[in-house]
């Protein structure tokens, strides 16, 4: 969006354009390079580091107790019963999942779309990408109640003539979330590599020196390099595009291939990717803001990228309400009493104050995004972020348990209360998140610098001839 | 950013050349002539005119969304702000200024298909109770009529069509409006932001409002066809096959245009090549949603909707079934993998209309199974030849317009920050 209130004179504004700047001004080659290396080649680790990793950790270990206290004990000690056999697993999963999108979405489309702006934050939208599939993996590996059997779900040609059932969407998400899981990795490394050359050029240390080499495999910064791994970014944006989209609609269909009033229905698909994208780039913003503030890279994680996550995520949440409304309408057009008591129920039902609060979560507050100060606050973004996020857990959880509970049948209505365990595990994840997000940020370079160092005026092609910058800058 | 002498300039004439005065006489021509085939046709095949009538459903829905989905889509690129819709903007507003010959074309439709009752059986069978004792409608369609009686009534089909179409036509009339006033205001200072603000701002809105309400329509003229049928992504496989129809025309349009100056300097490879992907991401998606509603639905196998499936796969309908997919999808999909197919005109030219002829292929497999006479009966007789002559008619009026408009106007926007970028040579930005 353009700033036409700001002022016109401000460093940080493109006078061409009146947008904001990708990069702040007076950045060279070198100083790029120094910002974002600096923060790994430290031997000074900041205290506030150290506090936050803490926590994280605190989290994490809470997490260690939860899950072993249910192997030791099995899935009884979750709220799970018949008819709500899933509970906080899946919402869990489905939530962590849908927070990997931004990263695939950042990394993959926003490259074959040529969005530059994206250079900045596509590494830890990746990193983010990660961390979030394996909390989210975690937990149907942890439903299945023996999760040493969990290899069962590949087909293998088992002695005992286990073999999976290809027509249920649970084996489909087996494959889906492990491509993913692949190609995300595979994508994040690569993108990683020149950056890891630099790291290890940089190194004082002969441990840093060893590993960032070892990891570097070998780069050069030839031209060969350079084109083949050009080649291998757009093979691999190629690939991972169909994914943004394929991941969440396999999931979408766990719940719309069954019968069940408020999961049969078509715009599942479409709705779970919008939703999917939607908690993906909150949970960008939610980690990006606080990391420009503490780090001081607010010249390289801008406005502008706020602004723009914030029309994504203004975008990706109208298709949301767009799908709930839907919804509502259809539920009513379809002349199916049971379709309109599901509706019914779940906004005035047991417990319809957990519909309301998605709506407000999802679709009324972030109606604020629409106004361009809102979306330039860094502060209330971040809010807004936590809030959106909040809403998507709900929108799962209002998914799964009021559907469950409330089925075709009223001899098998029942009622979910989460226990201490089930909170502990969903809290520990969030701990594991922070935990690995932690150790990235410290020991990888968290900003692309090779990317960036691309997007300064000085590596622009020019048609006239020029004087080369001097080395350094 | 200039890139000094190395760039081109534009030239003094933006309009759009001569020859399409000439496009649009033989749109006029082949209009005409399509129109007396149905007429003859009408009279020979003794069904009362029900398959003129179901054609003229088909050509309007299929204007519609060449002109609404121009609308559509020209917000979406003031919103994206990308590159690949700035040479297309011109085309697209000519597209949207239609919208009168649309709404004429839709009068049929409301005269004779609801307020007589000749298209929709909820119209037909307001008194559902009677039908039914009389045995013209299931027990299902009488439930759905008396459900639905509260939206599915004439007068509502009426009012719905009229506010849709008044709020379209502001839209279309602002969207124009401005565009040349941001032509006229070129070298005040911070025009460009104002400019862009205020489009930004209208398309936000427009493309939410035009969203819901496309739905709405698409139920009224469609889907109620069938008044049991119900699918939550109805009105989005509409949005998205407007947009699948739209692009292909406007590349069209663009190569066809570039015979002559303006377009010969403005219209460069890279932007030919992004708008291939645009097409290729379209084919995608559309195939994407369609494909995911049959999954969902054929595995549910549910009674209430299984029959809607049914209609259009059993009795000859595979044949046009498997069609479909093959031009929707299958024939797009694989021609658009290639890159150099993209950057050579003539080849891109062949999946764009491919493009457009599956879509109205598309169309005509949604709307003909509604009827009780063709649902898994695909039967070849003088009345199904109405699917081509009627909506070939139709469109061809709607080129004849089209093109007028294309003439009426400069075809490039010369106030655009894109401008100086499309100027340049090829090989900066390659």
């Amino acid at each position: 969006m353009a700033t036409k209130d700001a002022p016109v004179n401000d460093p940080m504004l493109d006078p061409r354009t009146g947008e904001f700047l990708v990069i702040g001004p007076g950045h060279t080659f070198k100083s790029v390079t120094e910002k974002v290396s600096r923060i790994v080649l430290t031997s000074h680790t900041p205290l506030g580091w150290f506090f936050g990793f803490l926590i994280a950790s605190g989290f994490t270990g809470m997490l260690l107790v939860a899950v072993t206290w249910l192997f030791l004990k099995g899935v009884g000690i979750w709220a799970i019963t018949i008819p709500v056999a899933w509970g906080f697993a899946i919402i869990n999963f489905v939530w962590w999942i849908g927070i990997g999108h931004a990263g695939t979405l950042i990394s993959a489309i926003l490259l074959l779309f040529k969005q530059g702006w994206r250079n900045s934050i596509n590494r830890f939208a990746e990193a983010m990408t990660i961390f979030a599939v394996i909390c989210a993996g975690m937990f149907p590996l942890i439903h299945v109640g023996r999760p040493w059997l969990g290899y069962w779900l590949f087909p293998y040609p088992s002695t005992m003539n286990y073999w999976p059932q290809f027509r249920s969407p649970l084996l489909w998400d087996v494959f889906a979330v492990s491509t993913y899981a692949t190609i995300s990795v595979v994508f994040w490394y690569i993108g990683l590599i020149p950056d890891l050359g630099t790291m290890r050029d940089r190194a004082q240390s002969k441990f840093g020196q060893f590993t960032f080499g070892m990891l570097a495999l070998g780069w050069r910064g030839s031209v060969r390099h350079w084109v083949r791994y050009e080649t291998a970014s757009i093979l691999l944006a190629g690939l991972a595009t169909p994914l943004v989209l394929s991941v969440h609609t396999v999931i979408s269909f766990d719940f719309a291939v069954a019968l069940l009033p408020g999961w049969h229905t078509t715009i599942f698909p479409p709705y779970f990717v919008a939703g999917a994208i939607y908690s993906g780039f909150a949970m960008v913003i939610t980690l990006a803001i606080p990391i420009r503030k503490f780090y001081h890279l607010e010249d390289l994680i801008t406005l502008r990228h706020i602004d723009n996550m914030g029309k994504v995520m203004l975008t990706t949440g109208l298709i949301v309400a767009y799908g709930y409304s839907t919804e509502v309408f259809m539920a009513w057009y379809s002349a199916s009493r049971w379709e309109w008591f599901m509706m019914w129920n779940r906004m005035f039902g047991a417990i319809g104050w957990s519909y309301w609060v998605l709506i407000t979560c999802n679709i009324a507050l972030p109606q604020l995004m629409w106004i361009r100060k809102f979306r330039l606050h860094a502060g209330l973004m971040f809010l807004m972020s936590l809030i959106v996020n909040t809403g998507m857990w709900f929108e799962r959880f209002v998914i799964v348990v009021t559907s469950l509970t409330r089925d075709y049948l009223p001899s098998s209505w029942g009622t979910y209360r989460a226990t201490r365990w089930d909170y502990m595990t969903f809290a520990g994840t969030l701990g594991l998140f922070t935990f690995l997000f932690f150790l990235f940020v410290r020991f990888l370079p968290m900003i692309p610098m090779s990317e960036l160092r691309l997007m300064l005026p000085q590596a622009k092609v020019r048609a006239e001839a020029e004087p080369l910058p001097e080395a350094g800058d | 950013m200039a890139h000094g002498n190395n760039a081109k300039s534009l030239p003094a004439d933006l309009s759009a050349p001569a020859f399409v005065d000439i496009w649009r006489t033989r749109a006029l021509i082949a209009g005409v002539a399509f129109l007396v085939v149905a007429v003859i046709l009408g009279f020979l095949s003794g069904d009362h005119w029900n398959h003129f009538l179901r054609g003229w459903l088909h050509g309007f829905v299929t204007c519609f969304g060449f002109c609404f989905g121009g609308m559509l889509l020209l917000m979406t690129q003031y919103l994206s702000g990308g590159k690949w819709g700035y040479i297309i903007q011109r085309p697209l507003e000519a597209m949207t200024r239609t919208w009168p010959l649309v709404f004429l074309m839709f009068l049929p439709v409301g005269i004779f298909g609801a307020s007589m009752g000749r298209l929709y059986i909820w119209a037909k069978y307001a008194d559902w109770s009677t039908a039914l004792k009389n045995h013209l409608i299931t027990n299902e369609q009488a439930h759905a009529i008396r459900w639905k009686a509260l939206m599915l009534n004439t007068k509502a089909f009426w009012i719905a069509t009229i506010v849709c179409f008044t709020i379209f036509a502001l839209y279309i009339h602002l969207l124009n409006k401005w565009s040349l006033q941001r032509d006229a205001d070129a070298g005040r200072e911070g025009n460009v932001t104002y400019w862009r603000v205020k489009f930004e701002n209208l398309s936000g809105f427009g493309v939410l409002l035009y969203s819901g309400l496309l739905f709405l329509l698409v139920i009224y003229w469609v889907m109620s066809l069938d008044p049991t049928w119900y699918s939550t992504v109805y009105g989005f496989q509409f949005l998205v096959g407007q947009a699948y129809q739209v692009l292909p025309l406007a590349i069209l349009t663009l190569m066809a245009l570039s015979k002559a100056e303006p377009i010969k300097s403005t219209f460069r490879l890279i932007e030919q090549h992004d708008m291939g992907k645009l097409c290729f991401a379209f084919v995608m998606l559309n195939m994407y949603l369609a494909f995911g509603a049959f999954l969902i639905i054929w595995s549910g196998n549910s009674p209430e909707e299984i029959p809607w499936y049914l209609d259009r796969i059993r009795g000859g309908w595979g044949v046009v079934a498997t069609l479909d997919v093959i031009f929707h999808w299958l024939l797009p999909f694989t021609l658009l993998l290639s890159s150099d197919l993209k950057r050579i005109q003539s080849r891109l030219a062949v999946v764009c209309y491919i493009m457009i002829f599956a879509r109205i292929w598309d169309v005509f497999w949604l709307i003909e199974p509604n009827f009780r006479d063709a649902a898994r009966n695909l039967h070849l007789s003088v009345g199904i030849l109405e699917y081509i002559a009627v909506p070939g008619a139709l469109i061809a009026f709607w080129m004849a317009a089209y093109f007028a408009e294309l003439r009426k106007r400069p075809v490039i926007a010369t106030n655009d920050p894109h401008l100086a970028e499309i100027l340049e040579q090829e090989y900066v930005h390659a």
